[in-house]
């Protein structure tokens, strides 16, 4: 028997999806609402005790916890200053760079050398430079004379955040360099040549034409630098281990769950990641798919 | 005449103006990458210096002797060498399959699609923006149960489940893009599905595949959270959990840190350096990890 065109294009088509599928299903979605049923239960991985239904107790904890406080705090920090830091900085870069430079593709090369780099090497990398006694920064300080120049970065309060969001946009400005100048070199070069011999400067055609035509990088830029804040893990993890006011939601998730086995907690703190991711994905959906062909 | 000339004067002073602010320009970057590249650089310094003459004056000078004894060090052992062997097997597997599974997936989504299809892509797509700790837990649960926990397979398992959204994604873009007729006639010829993604789609999209080659195996390469949260044996550790287990015990072995660091970077460097050019395309299509 002879299978109908249709009949064998449905036979590929479950052929194909179902070993990928399964395992995204298994892997990611699966454990997605575990999480979910999990941040509603008093789980703390004991062999003995079942998970047991708690219903909203962990949530209203959180309320109440000034750690997990912080921990939101510091996230949104993190969101609000990835959306300063690396976009501006990597706007800039890309502005810079576009155009005739000469040596541009070395200069662009050795910015965004850094995005290829394990997040654990460059939390070495900041450890040479935040380092008390011998540290870049220090060193720096105790050269131009500063009386108090022994400054414990990554161990004061105030100062941890900030030194940790600045060593990851370090990194990151170099992805929303190499976004921005895809964007930058899409645009029509004739609507700069016509605005410039209508006698625009320079700011007026950046405010006028530069900008609003580099939007849609804006988004892809923006999206991704308020989604991996959300990851912001390793990072903090081998700098201070969220010590000295520092932690953010992943942080506290890790410790919740594996320093105090509080699993049903620590999947409450998830789900509030969650929450924040998506919001992110419900923007991304609706803003950039209308405009995904641009990158095609 | 006169106003002639004096355009021309003008013109002139303004090509004038414009060397200056390019040069000024040149200067600033010089200036701008160099301060940029300070951070890595003493990576590097840490490196090359015994930590007896970085406790004595610290890192940052030139230093009066180089050597390479922090390297021997760290590839002396039996541990170093054996974390790198797991990433670069751990790596280009789940690199390969994952991709495999996105030619399959992308091309189901772009050309074979169903009802509910739609949705089902959205779903996978999500995937590119879950920040994995809202399933580690249940994932360390469910791989406690099986043969394979405690080994290299399981963090191929979930890297390859994790690349899924972004291979797949990427994919379907590059399959739609290619012109239906194509399809079409290899289905007049009897061809089947699978013969028609293996010898006529996929020969197309060799490009796509470069790009996920690239960025795939610089993410995975890199990761630190899975090794870190679900591998206990030090057999099966990679290089980045490696790299921080050894920071405890050693903690002020800056020199092998140092050197550590550089050994662990090199193979993304140098993917980095051979295919600058896919990798950025990557980053800007379809950019959306990090």
């Amino acid at each position: 028997m002879k299978l109908s065109l249709k009949a064998s294009q449905r036979l590929w088509t479950f052929a194909f999806l179902v070993v990928p599928l399964s395992l995204y299903f298994v892997v990611v979605i699966g454990p997605l609402l575990a999480t979910a049923w999990l941040s509603l239960t008093n789980y703390t991985f004991s062999a003995f005790a079942s998970p047991e239904f708690a219903g909203l107790v962990n949530y209203q904890r959180l309320t109440g916890d000034d750690y997990f406080h912080t921990s939101l705090y510091n996230t949104l920090i993190w969101m609000v200053a990835a959306l300063v830091l690396p976009t501006g900085g990597g706007l800039i870069l890309a502005l810079l760079l576009h155009g005739r430079v000469r040596g541009a593709n070395v200069f662009k090369s050795l910015f965004y050398l850094p995005i290829t780099i394990s997040m654990i090497v460059i939390a070495q990398t900041w450890q040479w430079m935040y380092q008390p006694d011998w540290g870049l920064l220090n060193t720096l300080l105790k050269t131009i004379g500063v009386e108090k120049w022994k400054v414990f970065w990554l161990s004061t309060r105030g100062l941890a955040l900030g030194a940790i969001i600045f060593a990851w946009s370090w990194q990151q400005v170099g992805l929303s360099m190499v976004i921005f100048l895809a964007g930058l070199t899409s645009l029509p070069g004739e609507m700069l040549e016509a605005a410039q011999i209508d006698g625009a400067n320079y700011r007026q055609s950046l405010r006028r034409i530069v900008i609003p035509l580099l939007l849609p990088s804006s988004v892809v830029v923006i999206a991704l630098a308020v989604i991996n804040s959300l990851r912001s893990f390793d990072l903090v993890w081998v700098l201070n281990e969220g010590g000295s006011g520092s932690s953010t939601l992943a942080v506290q998730m890790y410790r919740e769950t594996f320093k105090s086995l509080r699993a049903g907690y620590g999947s409450a703190v998830s789900m509030v990641l969650f929450a924040i991711a998506a919001v992110i994905i419900v923007i991304y959906f609706r803003r950039v798919r209308r405009l995904e062909h641009l990158y095609d | 005449m006169t106003e002639l000339a004096g355009a021309n004067i003008a013109a002139r002073e303004r090509e004038r103006a414009q060397n200056w602010s390019r040069r000024a320009l040149y200067v600033a970057l010089i200036a701008l990458v160099v301060v940029y590249s300070v951070p890595t650089f003493g990576v590097l310094l840490s490196s090359v210096q015994r930590d007896r003459e970085i406790s004595r004056h610290g890192l940052w000078r030139i230093p009066d002797e180089i050597t390479l004894e922090n390297y021997e060090r760290a590839l002396g052992g039996t541990n170093v060498p054996n974390y790198l062997l797991n990433s670069v097997v751990v790596t280009v597997t789940a690199t390969a399959v994952s991709i495999a599974f996105g030619v399959l997936t992308g091309y189901v989504f772009s050309r074979l699609a169903f009802r509910g299809s739609e949705i089902l892509y959205l779903i996978v797509v999500a995937g590119l923006f879950f920040p994995p700790q809202i399933v580690i837990i249940p994932l360390q649960q469910l791989f406690s149960r099986t043969i394979i926990n405690d080994t290299i397979l399981v963090l191929i398992v979930v890297h390859v489940a994790f690349g899924l959204p972004i291979t797949t994604m990427l994919l379907r873009n590059f399959f739609s893009t290619i012109p239906g007729a194509l399809r079409e006639a290899a289905i007049i010829d009897g061809a089947n599905e699978g013969q028609i993604l293996l010898r006529v789609m996929v020969p197309l999209v060799l490009p796509a595949l470069a790009v996920l080659a690239t960025l795939q195996f610089t993410w995975i390469w890199n990761d630190f959270l899975w090794p870190f949260i679900l591998i206990k044996n030090d057999a099966a550790r990679t290089i980045m959990a490696g790299i921080v287990l050894l920071k405890g015990p050693y903690d002020k072995a800056w020199g092998l840190q140092g050197a550590l660091s550089v050994i662990a970077s090199l193979p993304t460097l140098l993917i980095f350096l051979f295919f600058q050019r896919y990798f950025i395309r990557g980053l800007t299509f379809g950019a959306v990890k990090g």
